[in-house]
């Protein structure tokens, strides 16, 4: 027996679309499908519930789910695979969750032309492993590897590790088909160009449609970017006694200029002091390591030898010294998939208590990258000391941008946060917290958000700030292509885009 | 009658490494148990202990095949396991 949250016209319709196996209305389908990666606010749970969730496998279904929204005013959540770090697939205002999971065809492989063309609900492990064969590979490649998914991939704008080399999702998509927020149907490229990856014709819409949370519509397919598979990897973890250090050589590895580069990490001493508690790759470490920066390359073995051999020369000449290859190659395997991570923090007396992870992803300059660290950690020295459900688990910096390694990181503060202790006031002062790191991103001329996005209470209130004048364009193309506010409602305040 | 029997699979005692960690396996490493009692350490039998340990191992391989086909070290590039040159 479950209990219906919808009118029973509603349910038909969408029976009419998807058949009944396409429409879920139970509790425990509508309830999974709500919360995102920690911190979810468990204790008001309740609010965030889908009224159905539907499971289409066509393009055309979408279009008819969406066009029934746009009649009856229901708000429609697109969901893929629900690892989104800032509540992009989490229902604020109930109403239809659209899962694309069932959409996860791959429509054509073109070896001639270099593209893989898909639904919105394959993984990239999955897509990975049918392209191996072919000696191709689509390289994108978050921390989120073997769980996250293309459609939400665009719907974040995600960032890839080894997006140095490759670039990250919005580099790798050359065109896609939109389902508008009034159901109408759209290709977006270069151009009208399907497999093209750069035109000049009209206005270039492309780059719309990535990062908007599900806002502006539901990608239904998309033509990806192939790459050779490489033939060769190389990872070299380097330690070092301080961060300045470490930091002075990260720049030099950055800017090596070596085309294999696919990117440079820096880990600085808090994060070392986390992994030295609860990682074993680290635990044998001498007490002076205090830093650790790993690089990794990709490519053909002919060019990725010598370059390697260069940045070997480089880490040691910063001052790193080599951590080994088990070390290298073990931990950066592990990098692709970090639900690996203990999920576990510690008290201020060392104590053991289940925590779970939430991650602060800034785009920062290279060069306040040592103030900012120092900033951060203050502020979340101050909340563990006042509320003693948190946990400072160090931080990272990526480098962020495209085939340009040197000039902008993604920097992460990750957090430690005891869920099932939060309540109101709890939440409040996690909040807060958020509220203070996002204050020193923006002093430093920096972006809330490298790769989640910035839709999640702490981040969104400063997203007007962040955007200036452009936040009003955002609200006027919301208005433009969501008139009646259908598609994933109350995200990143374009409520606002509706009061006249 | 064929059972399991933890004591028959009961892991040595544990020796310390550092503040936090200990270790009853070479190269296996384990909260120190006394930090762990707002939630309890499980009793896991040794065969266990391998197990999930050889599979992190198959794991870590099976993901560097997904992205190249060969994974260099230090002895491909020539150089020495710390990263430095051999003497000529
Ligand atoms: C352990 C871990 C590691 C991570 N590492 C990284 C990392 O290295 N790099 C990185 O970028 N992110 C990372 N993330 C965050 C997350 O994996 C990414 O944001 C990812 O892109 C989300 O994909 P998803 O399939 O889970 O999407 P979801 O969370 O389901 O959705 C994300 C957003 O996209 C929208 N959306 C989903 N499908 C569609 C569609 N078909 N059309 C339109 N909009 C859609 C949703 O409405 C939502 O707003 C990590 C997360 C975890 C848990």
């Amino acid at each position: 027996m479950t209990t219906m949250a919808i009118s029973d016209a509603l349910y038909d319709e969408l029976v009419g679309i998807l058949g009944e196996d396409g429409v879920l209305t139970g509790k425990p389908a509508r309830w999974n499908r709500t919360r995102t990666p920690a911190p979810f606010p468990v204790h008001r749970w309740k609010e965030y519930v889908p009224d159905v969730v539907v499971l289409p496998r066509t393009t055309e279904q979408v279009a008819e789910i969406v066009r029934l929204a746009n009649r009856t005013g229901t708000p429609v959540v697109p969901r893929a695979a629900g690892t989104g770090l800032t509540d992009g697939a989490t229902p604020l205002r109930g109403g239809i969750l659209l899962d694309v999971k069932r959409m996860n065809e791959i429509r054509e492989i073109d070896l001639v032309d270099r593209t893989v063309t898909v639904q919105p609900g394959i993984n990239m492990l999955k897509l990975n492993e049918v392209l191996q064969p072919h000696g191709v590979m689509f390289p994108d490649n978050p921390a989120s590897y073997p769980c996250s998914m293309v459609g939400g991939r665009i719907g974040t704008s995600g960032w890839s590790l080894i997006g140095a080399r490759y670039g990250h999702t919005r580099d790798l998509v050359c065109s896609m088909e939109v389902v508008l927020p009034t159901g109408d149907v759209i290709r977006v490229g270069e151009g009208g160009g399907r497999k093209l990856r750069k035109a000049s014709t009209g206005y270039t819409i492309k780059p719309l449609f990535f990062g908007h949370e599900g806002t502006l519509g539901v990608v239904t397919e998309a033509t990806l970017e192939l790459v050779p598979r490489p033939q060769a990897e190389f990872a070299a973890f380097f330690g070092y006694r301080d961060y300045d250090t470490a930091w002075r050589s990260t720049g030099a590895l950055a800017k090596s200029g070596f085309a294999t580069l696919a990117g440079v990490v820096l880990f600085d001493e808090w994060k070392l002091a986390y992994l030295r508690r609860d990682d074993e790759a680290y635990i044998e470490q001498p007490d002076w390591l205090k830093s650790v920066v790993a690089v990794a390359m990709y490519g053909n073995k002919a060019e990725v030898v010598p370059a390697a051999r260069e940045i070997m020369r480089i880490g040691r000449e910063s001052g790193g010294s080599y951590l080994g290859d088990e070390i290298s190659q073990g931990d950066w395997a592990a990098r692709h998939d970090r639900y690996a991570i203990p999920l576990h923090g510690r008290l201020r007396t060392g104590e053991v208590a289940p925590m779970s992870w939430h991650c602060e992803d800034a785009a920062l300059n290279y060069s306040v990258l040592p103030r900012v660290r120092e900033e951060w950690h203050a502020i979340a020295d101050h909340y563990i000391r006042r509320y003693g459900i948190f946990d400072d688990w160090g931080m990272f910096a990526y480098t962020n941008g495209a085939y340009k390694p040197w000039g902008d990181y993604l920097v992460e503060i990750d957090i430690g946060i005891w869920e099932q202790k939060l309540d109101d006031e709890m939440w409040e002062a996690w909040l807060n917290c958020k509220r203070e790191i996002t204050e020193v991103t923006l002093r430093y001329g920096g972006s809330i958000s490298a790769c989640h996005g910035a839709s999640r209470a702490g981040d969104v209130e400063y997203v007007p700030q962040e955007l200036g004048g452009a936040f009003d364009v955002m609200k006027k193309i919301k208005r433009a292509l969501d008139p009646n506010n259908v598609m994933n409602p109350g995200k990143y305040l374009l409520d606002q885009a509706y009061e006249d | 009658m064929f059972g399991f029997r933890l004591s028959a699979q009961k892991p040595p005692d544990p020796r310390r490494i550092t503040d936090d960690v200990v270790m009853r396996f070479d190269h296996i490493y384990e909260v120190d148990p006394d930090k762990m009692a707002i939630f309890g350490q499980q009793d896991i039998p040794a065969w266990d202990t391998h197990r999930i340990v050889d599979s992190r191992w198959d794991h870590l391989a099976w993901m560097h095949q997904h992205f190249a086909d060969t994974v260099l070290g230090m002895s491909d590039l020539g150089l020495n396991e710390d990263g430095s040159e051999p003497e000529q």
